[in-house]
């Protein structure tokens, strides 16, 4: 692929934008499940459940951040396949 | 901050976008790549989630608030209060139980200002010790678990008592283990339920 359209620009931040948020909203209510216990008698954060919140944002961000790498990877192995199917198939029909 | 944000909104919507061939988007890995893989966009700005508006924290204030939030700083804080109550605690003995009610002949002012001195100097360095050394194993404990429940308060006494405990013996080390978890339940019952 030579260079990216305009169109395509946009459509890429506004993805980009669309999954950050969803990561976010989830990484929230995963690790407040996780860590806030459901009945408290004070506002503030105590220091065990800081620290688990830190260690949680961690961990999920690695998580993301390797899940994602791994996608990429599959998704370029998959369709090098299909390419070379395809010049395969190609090469098979052209003789006939 | 949420103005501009609101400003930019409204021009996108009022500008002219091209529009998406079939074409741009039938290499899924070419997406992909774009938006979560090596050729993503880094950027410097701050895109604000969540939704609630909320003013960063700058970072000498974050430096500040997790120096206050430490263990060494909660430790040495129960130090210095232990020491100041231990000391009043020490001078109030002194007034109600003093030594020289052995001896039949009166005490001197100096004689009494020299054991309430003792007395405070006593008094405060055992309050200490032990508030330093509660403090700073329960914070520790937490911050290795992760959680805040009750059973803090019985592990941390558990081993506060054992070690004060052990310097007398075996078998005063357990008593005291057993004696300190129980009492620290107790005062964590007592505070938050």
């Amino acid at each position: 692929m030579a260079g990216i359209s305009e169109a395509q620009m946009k459509l890429f931040t506004d993805l980009e934008i669309e999954m950050t948020a969803d990561m976010f909203n989830k990484m929230t209510q995963c690790c407040q499940k996780k860590c806030v216990p459901p009945k408290y008698k004070e506002a503030e954060l105590s220091k065990g459940e800081a620290v688990c919140l830190d260690r949680c944002v961690a961990k999920y961000l690695e998580i993301h951040d390797r899940i994602g790498k791994k996608l990429t990877s599959l998704s370029q192995e998959d369709e090098a396949r299909v390419k070379q199917m395809q010049a395969h198939l190609q090469q098979q029909q052209q003789p006939s | 901050m949420w103005s501009d944000l609101a400003k930019i909104s409204q021009e996108n919507k009022e500008k002219e976008f091209p529009k998406l061939t079939e074409k741009d988007v039938e290499s899924f890995s070419f997406v992909v790549d774009n938006v979560i893989g090596y050729k993503k966009e880094r950027r410097a700005a701050f895109i604000p989630l969540g939704g609630i508006p909320h003013i960063p924290r700058s970072r000498e204030e974050i430096l500040i608030s997790s120096f206050f939030e430490s263990c060494t700083f909660k430790a040495t804080a129960a130090c210095v209060v232990g020491f100041a109550l231990g000391g009043a605690f020490g001078l109030f003995t002194a007034g109600v139980d003093p030594m020289s009610t052995m001896s039949t002949e009166t005490p001197t002012t100096k004689m009494v200002l020299q054991e309430m001195k003792t007395r405070f100097k006593s008094y405060g360095k055992n309050f200490a010790l032990v508030g330093c050394m509660f403090a700073g194993t329960e914070c520790l404990l937490e911050t290795y678990r992760g959680k805040t429940e009750m059973g803090n308060g019985t592990i941390t006494g558990g081993l506060v008592g054992g070690v004060l405990g052990l310097r007398a013996g075996l078998r005063a080390g357990v008593y005291g283990a057993i004696g300190f978890a129980a009492f620290s339940t107790a005062i964590d019952y007592y505070l938050r339920h």
